[in-house]
């Protein structure tokens, strides 16, 4: 009787134990070799739908290629992917394969969560077919932390039947030209204005476009936010005169509320026909070409507005896949990571993506070469015009960066700051992280 | 079988005349055996609150006296009250802080009266009221960084349309640019916020209303009371505790959710509509979770604080006894 007294709360224990502990789950790792398969987790951060269903399929191929590894995709919403990814790297299970971005590079790589693959690319036929900007991605510092999928670049989106009715024979070449346009494109009585204005979410990385496109003969590309003197670019009195024109830009050729808008409103405001010009990524094509009220004819892309010496700094941002370090199953790892980033699966990816590409062969694809395309491709065969920099995107207080230039642009256009400040303070930033404190 | 009189226990638990006693060999005495029985039946519940509330809390109670950030963990000591320090001398939080005594304020006022008309209205019987009472309680059942996302493109100021109403309706005549201009961003989000929560206090104060006999209206109604003096001496006197708490935890749920903010306005512009929390998530996401949790323990200590000084303050006082002389 007493036995069976003790026996129900003993195996209530035994069940919440159960429970306690098969809720930690078994990694990859452990689950990596049942009935003798290789299971790889992979982990995206960009996520969006359709990019979730062309990975998969991505993955389906590489299943079928690879007999005996069985990958599962996590896709977590993009505005929590990254700390998820952290998360998951800092436990040290539950990841194999992951999405690296150039701002996560450096605190994944600082923390020694993601593994090098420096020892397993060499000999990979793959390298050799990378572009030169591909490849010094893969090769940063000597190290192989991720190898990028493609890169974003920015180029002009412009509305070819606005300029024409201003009275200009194509689209602006330079920001003054840029602004000039704009403002004859701007009349708030018809809700038309000039300029799609990034004054929201990623507002800091477009003022950085326009000043370093001021001080580009004096940047250091390796680091294009110092100039070859050592100091930061935000010292320079160019940027100055950049910034004025970038406030002119706002006030008088974008609209008001455009001071919060973020990606989703700025492609919305030239898509829906509300602004002639808008700076963004050739991932935009496809939004564009959705577009129920602006058509086919009426659009165009022209190369990112140079600065007053004719140059424009060309930051690519990227992103690529690399390997936890964490992972049991780096073989494994490595394998789908080098078929993701060659051949077929990285050219699909890069055009159903649309992606500035990472092989050379693209250059040769009629896909990149026609409409829309073009003037990233002009843009990539003028190097002397459009000067490819390195920003430092990778560094630990990369988070921390962005949201403050974010809103010290919002401080900037409304009023409350003026250039020299935040200019002032930005210099006072990057000095001062840079010295270590 | 009913007790007589003279079987039923007196007062005060003591057995009445003529009630036996249960022999005090039978009583079930308290052993460490029983003892180990209760603590294995709760042992379920013990694991999991430990595992899931407790640990998290200390966890990030001691991480606001350290050196913690994601980006660099090679020095993680501990730097007492450096982070509470930075976050006193940070202008910025400083301005949450405001900003979230307007948000608190702004939001439950509103939310107070206009879920409290909501609940007095959807007690009346009339054709529907189920439809209107789903309709009513749906924003609920929807998450706040959705509501804030589908908000911040009805203020758009170019194609929003919350202008466009007003324009049609000439109540103005050029558009606002309601999340551009921190005056008007801060009115927005309360707006989008009450909205959001008013559904709340309409679900619980309909709740209480439902527990108030109708004998009381009808008694006061024979009385001759009026609507407004049976409304402040029947109607909330009788559901004054479920108000008193519905207050509290929305308090404490207002001040703690960022995330309409988040999906809304990002903080901005200029940072001008952060508050508290919502500036702890971004500094989280720039990986300092020492001071982030710093921030977090100030929040937890305040609520706590505000949540004693209310229940004290609204505890009912029972009169005292005049002492005869």
């Amino acid at each position: 009787m007493r036995h069976r007294q003790m026996f129900a709360p003993l195996t209530a224990a035994l069940a919440a134990a159960t429970l306690v502990v098969t809720a930690c789950g078994p990694g990859p790792a452990e689950k990596a070799q049942e009935g003798g398969e290789v299971r790889l987790q992979m982990v995206e951060s960009l996520t969006n739908p359709t990019r979730t269903q062309l990975l998969k399929k991505l993955i389906a191929d590489f299943e079928a290629k690879n007999d005996g590894i069985k990958v599962q995709l996590i896709s977590p919403p993009t505005n929590q992917a990254d700390q998820k990814i952290q998360q998951m790297l800092q436990s040290g299970k539950g990841v194999d394969v992951l999405e690296v971005r150039d701002t996560t590079v450096g605190p994944f790589s600082t923390n020694k969560w993601i593994y090098d693959m420096a020892p397993d690319l060499k000999g990979w036929d793959g390298l050799d077919a990378l572009t030169p900007n591909a490849l010094q991605v893969t090769q940063q510092g000597g190290k192989s932390y991720m190898v990028p999928y493609g890169f974003y670049g920015l180029s002009l989106f412009y509305r070819k039947d606005l300029v024409q009715q201003a009275g200009f024979s194509g689209p602006p070449k330079s920001w003054t030209e840029m602004v000039e346009q704009a403002k004859k494109i701007n009349d708030p009585s018809k809700n038309r204005y000039g300029y799609s204005f990034r004054g929201g979410l990623g507002g800091g990385g477009n003022a950085i476009a326009v000043i370093s496109g001021y001080v580009i003969d004096d940047i250091n590309k390796d680091n294009a936010f110092k100039l070859t003197d050592g100091k930061t670019i935000f010292s320079s009195p160019k940027a100055v005169d950049a910034l004025n024109l970038y406030v002119d830009l706002f006030k008088n050729a974008s609209p008001p509320s455009s001071v919060s808008w973020g990606y989703p409103e700025m492609v919305q405001g030239f898509t829906s026909g509300t602004t002639g010009f808008l700076l963004q990524d050739p991932e935009v094509i496809a939004t564009v070409r959705e577009s129920k009220t602006i058509k086919e004819d009426q659009w165009g892309t022209a190369p990112l507005p140079v600065g007053p010496t004719g140059k424009a700094a060309q930051p690519l941002a990227n992103a690529g896949w690399g390997v936890a370090q964490g992972s049991e199953q780096k073989e494994a790892a490595v394998k789908l990571v080098k078929f993701l980033t060659s051949g077929d699966a990285a050219m699909t990816f890069s055009k159903e993506n649309s992606l500035v590409p990472i092989l050379k062969s693209a250059a040769e694809d009629p896909f990149f070469k026609d409409g829309p395309w073009a003037s990233y491709v002009a843009m990539n065969s003028s190097p002397d015009t459009y000067v490819v920099v390195t920003q430092p995107r990778g560094v630990p207080w990369s988070t921390e960066w962005g949201n403050k230039a974010d809103a010290d642009v919002q401080k900037l256009i409304t009023g409350k700051a003026q250039p020299a400040e935040i200019l002032k303070s930005w210099d006072e930033y990057w000095t001062k992280k840079w010295a270590g404190n | 079988m009913a007790l007589t009189e003279t079987e039923r226990p007196a007062a005060g638990g003591t057995p009445g005349k003529g009630v036996p006693r249960r022999p005090v060999g039978n009583r079930r005495r308290f052993t460490g055996r029983t003892a180990l029985v209760l603590f294995l039946f709760m042992l379920p519940a013990i694991v999991f609150v430990g595992l899931f509330t407790y640990y998290p809390l200390l966890s990030g109670i001691q991480m606001a006296f350290r050196n913690y950030n994601l980006n660099d963990l090679s020095d993680t000591s501990w730097v007492g009250l450096d982070n509470f320090r930075t976050l006193v001398g940070d202008e910025m939080f400083r301005g949450t802080v405001r900003n979230s005594l307007v948000w608190v304020a702004g939001s439950l006022i509103p939310q107070f009266l206009i879920g409290f008309t909501m609940a007095l209205w959807l007690r009346r019987r009339f054709r529907f009221r189920g439809a209107y009472q789903a309709l009513v309680f749906f924003p609920w059942a929807v998450s706040g960084f959705l509501i804030g996302i589908l908000f911040r493109w009805m203020f758009n100021g170019e194609f929003g349309v919350v202008n466009d109403l007003l324009m049609k309706t000439h109540l103005i005549d050029t558009p606002v640019p309601w999340l551009a201009d921190a005056k008007y961003a801060m009115v927005a989000v309360i707006v989008a916020n009450v909205w959001y929560g008013v559904t709340f206090f309409a679900i619980m104060i309909l709740a209480a209303l439902q527990s108030v006999p109708d004998e009381l209206y009808e008694a006061s109604a024979i009385d001759g009371a009026g609507k407004v003096r049976t409304l402040f001496s029947i109607t909330i006197p009788s559901i004054r505790t479920t108000l008193a708490l519905t207050v509290l935890l929305r308090v404490i749920w207002i001040f703690n959710s960022p995330e309409l903010i988040f999906g809304m306005t990002g903080g901005g512009p200029a940072n001008e509509t952060h508050i508290v929390t919502s500036y702890m998530i971004q500094v989280t996401q720039e990986g300092d979770y020492g001071r982030a949790s710093a921030m977090g323990v100030m929040v937890v200590f305040v609520l706590l604080l505000f949540a004693v000084f209310y229940l004290l303050a609204i505890k009912p006082r029972t009169p005292r006894r005049k002492v005869a002389r």
